[in-house]
């Protein structure tokens, strides 16, 4: 499966690992946001809790101390009936708050014979009023205001309760024992009791603030709501009868803790009509109610949660743009390398002159576009340049080959040359070291009986010392052909070759003509080395070295001609300096010891015979290393004018 | 002239056979799920269809129910087995079905004032009401041989719950699921149930005039089986019911809760039912006499009247196996 | 190889050292070639310090002697020893140019 390009895979990196940053970022900022917004709404809802607490104990206690006040009072207070009537009045004239007042005697306390007596003043009809409590009808005695006060031997705060007669308005009441002092000392005389209104509680806890949705609520001593913004629950429930209504247990929870007077916070999953809230709870001990504080969480949170949105979204966006930025960007990288891939493939396949892409970014991508295209012009340059030498090259290995050939086709090749004539047996083979040399070697009868035998070497190698060699074996025959000694003819031949010679070339010769009928041999040196003469009878022996110059450097030079004669069964053995100087692998040479030796082991054989003979010993002495000069031998063995072959 | 007259009275004698005799019940006292039996069949027809055109008239603490009868305020009414039995001689009541057989009566202390048997209870502060519910702890004590300080205890459990009491009376149905709606789980309680101590007094039933009974008992028993048909009713479909009797505690501006309701119903249907199956008006000659018993043994009562002369058999001589009309068919 | 020439009188010396091959010999031409633009058509090469000559290095002498000449000098040796020595006589080079022992010898020749 293909990789996916580095533009995705750029894309998808950074994409990742963006969004793991993001989601890190945008996570934690929402956790630190969201504990700072709790905390400030648990501070928020114990600051309001503990405002209404303020409130409500503030009014509270106001009443509470009037009516302590009046208790101390009636300590050493007159018995009398207009008094305490008048005191009650006075009671409720300066203290706007309370709504009605009243002083209970227990049965007898006020005077003997009275089971009953409690003179009560009341607002009514924006006036105060008095009336008188306690008849088989209003057994005040069972009842909590009283009871209450009375079996705790303290002052009490009832619990809330609704009055008929103060037109159905919530009231609570705080009644106080009173004692007299007696002859007997302090007895317990009756209880005096105030009783105010909530309704000033209920609106303002119902104007308190508290975000948009929550609200404020009061408890009394047993978890009965008598502040709430739902006014069905007032007097009708108290917070366990609406956990056991709505099956919340925490709600239960939460209700003990308020019951018990403690102050705290809590956390609720589902309040009905608000949902998830926090509640903050503070008590108003005095009278063991409690306030609850109910703040919604969407609204505590929404801060936090609307920062995190908004973050979230300019993440997001932001994560998009990045990927187009990163798309783009990456886009102008791997689209011109796919252009340049393209192209590049174009001119592997052998089209050079493909046309590159124009990648003017001035950047590293266009620095390789650049780079490729010089690459290609040089590419195509080179390849021409070689083409032609190649193509040059070739021709001129063609021609040396042709060449070759040629110069080959121009020595002696058949063996034996002359079947008929018995009194020779010639022999001779040439193993040029490159493809053209400068060796050469020829035989011929320059008349019937005058046998004409050489061989030479060029100096240099290659194509002018080839051609060299055929203008000199050219000319020697032509030379030859005037019957001229030896000598004569190498003078001859040198001065031709000296005339126009610029490239200064010249060549070792040795000539040697042969009378077939007495056996004679005069020959002539121009700086070659001495052939071997092999005797039948005896052995090889060195012919004279002549010393004289080799032909073609300076014109004007005299050859003398040696002569020695043959005897039927001897042979001349000439050969060039390739076969003495051939070097072995550690560049030792053959040297004319060894062709002594070899040819010494020659004694009678045939002229082929020992030219091989020769040839094999130089090959082994070579041992595979490379041949660096020709090697030329022509042997040439004298028969006798009859010859051991038979005529015809 | 005559025609018109002898057509008239004619209208006039078929009205009076054919339409259906208003008749009023008082309740002993404030709507609620306490009375729900009466509610339900007064609002599904249960009354109607036995041709009885019947209106509950709430009761109350202003109102007395046997006073109602007797003023003429009404022509039936519920109230205790005992207020009755000790109301009949001034007022020649008679009964004439019985709902509640299980006195739902008892005793609630706190675990932390350390109480755990009545024996306990010696020397105690103990929380009752008026007289008729004193009867019952009053007969217990004496048993007993123990004494405690009685106070007379208000209706909200404020004292108790104060700790100035170290027992206090309460229904079952009623004042004692208000101590666990003050918060207080049935763990924290000790309870003593009067039931089990031997002193089972049957409570609400219906009742009427002896004058009522005569002259008309045809009535009277439409209104007791009417009465049971809307119990069976009310236990069968109880959100139902208690639907009914909020919206007319509502309607009396009565404090309504519906947990507290709830409960209430639930437990009137153990006391009604006492393990039978469907509501049984019948008092047992036995239930009638023991309670009569220590009614005058207690003094509550002067004299009890003899069960026959008190008790109407509100079903003609049948066998009891019967079903009731409207209560189902099973036995 | 190395080359140190000097002037005597109307003569120029070439000193030669080393081996003469086909890669060196172009530098005793040259050599030759500069001494006779400086007008020294007449020069001696002392050839004492020569280890070596091969066929190229003979070629480079025949072609700087054959310019000698026609520029109206001539270019005389000396101090042949060994292989040097030997390569001159079998190769005819001892028939062809004037040798001598020694540079003064080659100087009043």
């Amino acid at each position: 499966m293909k990789r996916a390009g580095i533009a995705t895979r750029l894309a998808a990196l950074i994409l990742a690992s963006t969004a793991v940053i993001l989601s890190l970022v945008v996570g934690y900022s929402f956790m630190v946001s969201r504990e700072g917004m709790l905390d400030l709404a648990r501070q928020n809802g114990a600051l309001v809790a503990e405002a209404t607490v303020h409130r409500i104990d503030a009014q509270l206690r106001a009443t509470a101390k009037v009516t302590d006040t009046v208790a101390a009072t009636l300590q050493d207070a007159p018995m009398d009936e207009d008094f305490l009537r008048d005191l009650a009045r006075r009671t409720l004239f300066t203290n706007p708050g309370i709504y009605g007042t009243g002083i209970a005697f227990e049965p007898q306390a006020f005077e003997r014979g009275r089971h009953f007596f409690a003179p009560y003043a009341y607002r009514k009809d924006f006036a105060i009023t008095s009336t008188t409590l306690g008849s088989a009808d209003y057994n005040y005695f069972a009842m909590d205001w009283y009871q209450l006060a009375r079996e705790m031997r303290r002052p009490v705060w009832t619990e809330p309760y609704y009055d008929e007669g103060g037109g159905n308005a919530l009231m609570v009441a705080y009644s106080a024992p009173f004692s007299r002092r007696t002859a007997h000392g302090l007895q317990r005389a009756g209880v005096v009791t105030a009783n105010i209104d909530l309704v000033w509680m209920q609106r303002m806890i119902s104007e308190v603030r508290v975000a948009r949705t929550g609200y404020v609520f009061v408890l009394s001593r047993y978890g009965t709501y008598v502040a709430h913004p739902n006014p069905d629950m007032i007097m009708n429930e108290t917070i366990f009868t609406r956990a056991e209504n709505l099956g919340i247990a925490s709600l239960r929870d939460l209700g003990r803790e308020m019951v018990a007077g403690m102050g705290g916070f809590m956390e609720f999953s589902d309040l009905p009509g608000i949902g998830a809230a926090y509640v903050s709870y503070m008590p108003l001990p005095d009278q063991g109610w409690s306030v609850g504080v109910v703040l919604p969480r969407d609204e505590v949170l929404a801060g936090a949660n609307r920062a995190t949105r908004i973050m979230t979204g300019i993440g997001v966006g932001g994560f998009f743009l990045l990927a187009v930025v990163i798309l783009l960007v990456s886009g102008t990288i791997t689209r011109p390398l796919r252009l340049l891939t393209r192209a590049a493939a174009g001119v592997a396949r052998g089209d050079l002159d493909h046309r590159l892409p124009a990648i003017p970014t001035g950047d590293e991508v266009g620095d390789l576009a650049a780079s490729f295209g010089r690459m290609q012009a040089s590419l195509k340059e080179h390849i021409a340049t070689l083409t032609a030498t190649t193509a040059a090259k070739e021709r001129i290995q063609s021609e040396l080959r042709i060449a070759h050939d040629i110069q080959m086709s121009i020595l002696p090749k058949t063996f034996p040359p002359f079947p008929e004539r018995t009194e020779l047996d010639v022999h001779a083979t040439i193993l040029p070291a490159r493809e053209v040399g400068g060796d050469l070697y020829d035989f011929f009868f320059v008349t019937p009986h005058q046998f004409c035998f050489l061989a030479g070497d060029v100096s240099g190698k290659g194509v002018p010392a080839a051609f060299f060699m055929a203008v000199t074996k050219t000319l020697i025959k032509v030379v030859a052909e005037r019957e001229l000694t030896p000598g004569d003819i190498l003078a001859k031949v040198n001065d031709d070759l000296a005339a126009d010679n610029e490239s200064c070339m010249f060549v070792t010769l040795f000539l040697a003509v042969l009378d077939t009928r007495t056996g004679e041999l005069r020959y002539a040196n121009a700086g070659h080395n001495p052939p071997l003469v092999l005797r039948r009878h005896g052995g090889p022996e060195w012919t004279q070295g002549m010393e004289e110059p080799m032909a073609g450097a300076m014109p004007g030079m005299e050859y003398s001609t040696g002569t020695l004669t043959l005897h039927p069964g001897d042979a001349v053995f000439v050969f060039t300096d390739g076969v003495t100087e051939a070097m072995d692998t550690t560049g030792a040479l053959y040297s004319e010891e060894r062709l002594f030796d070899t040819l010494a082991t020659c004694h009678g054989a045939a002229a082929a015979e020992m030219t091989r003979t020769v040839s094999d010993a130089v090959s082994a002495w070579a041992e595979g290393a490379e041949q660096s000069d020709d090697i030329t031998m022509l042997a040439v063995r004298y028969l006798g004018p009859d010859g051991t072959k038979q005529e015809g | 002239m005559p025609r018109l007259a002898a057509a008239f009275l004619l209208v006039l004698v078929l009205a009076t056979t054919c339409q259906a005799a208003p008749a009023r019940l008082v309740l002993h006292w404030l709507p609620q799920a306490q009375f729900a039996g009466y509610l339900v069949a007064e609002e599904k027809g249960f009354y109607a269809k036995r041709g009885v055109d019947l209106t509950i008239v709430p009761g109350g603490p202003d109102v007395n129910s046997t006073h109602h009868l007797a003023e003429g305020k009404a022509e039936f009414a519920t109230m205790f087995l005992s207020t009755a039995i000790a109301r009949s001689p001034e007022t020649d009541l008679v009964h004439i079905g019985q709902v509640v057989h299980q006195s739902a009566l008892m005793l609630v202390t706190r675990k932390a004032s350390d109480i755990r048997t009545l024996q306990d209870l010696n020397g105690r502060r103990v929380g009752m009401w008026g007289k008729d519910f004193q009867i019952q702890p009053k007969a217990l004590f004496q048993r007993l041989g123990i004494r405690v300080q009685v106070v007379e205890q208000a209706p909200s459990m404020d004292l108790f719950m104060r700790s100035g009491l170290d027992a206090v009376s309460a229904m079952w149905y009623n004042e004692y699921h208000t101590l666990m709606s003050y918060g207080l789980d049935p763990d924290d309680m000790v309870t003593f149930f009067f039931r089990d101590l031997d002193l089972n007094f049957p409570e609400d039933g219906l009742y009427c005039l002896r004058a009522t009974w005569q002259r008309d008992p045809a009535t009277a028993r439409a209104v007791v089986e009417g009465s049971m048909e809307g119990w069976a009713y009310a236990f069968a479909h109880p959100e139902e019911a208690l639907d009914m009797v909020i919206r007319r505690m509502k309607e009396y501006r009565v404090k309504a809760n519906r947990a507290h309701q709830r409960w209430m119903l639930a437990r009137m249907r153990d006391i009604i039912l006492a393990g039978e199956p469907r509501p049984d008006p019948e008092l047992t000659r036995s239930d009638y006499e023991r309670t009569a018993a220590v009614l005058v043994e207690q003094g509550f009562a002067a004299t009890a009247p003899g069960y026959a002369d008190f008790v109407m058999d509100a079903r003609p001589d049948a066998a009891k196996t019967d079903p009731l009309p409207g209560t189902g068919g099973h036995p | 190889m190395e080359i140190a020439t000097r002037i005597a009188g109307s003569a120029a010396i070439l000193s030669v050292n080393g081996r003469m091959d086909a890669v060196t010999a172009p530098e005793f031409e040259k050599a030759c070639l500069a001494l006779l633009e400086q007008g020294h058509a007449t020069q001696v090469a002392d050839l004492a310090a020569l280890e070596y000559i091969s066929s190229a290095g003979l070629r480079s002498i025949l072609s700087s002697a054959k310019k000698l000449k026609a520029a109206g000098g001539g270019l005389a040796f000396c101090g042949l020893t060994g292989m040097v020595d030997e390569v001159f006589r079998v190769s005819g080079f001892m028939k062809m140019f004037r040798v001598h022992p020694t540079v003064d010898a080659a100087l009043e020749g």
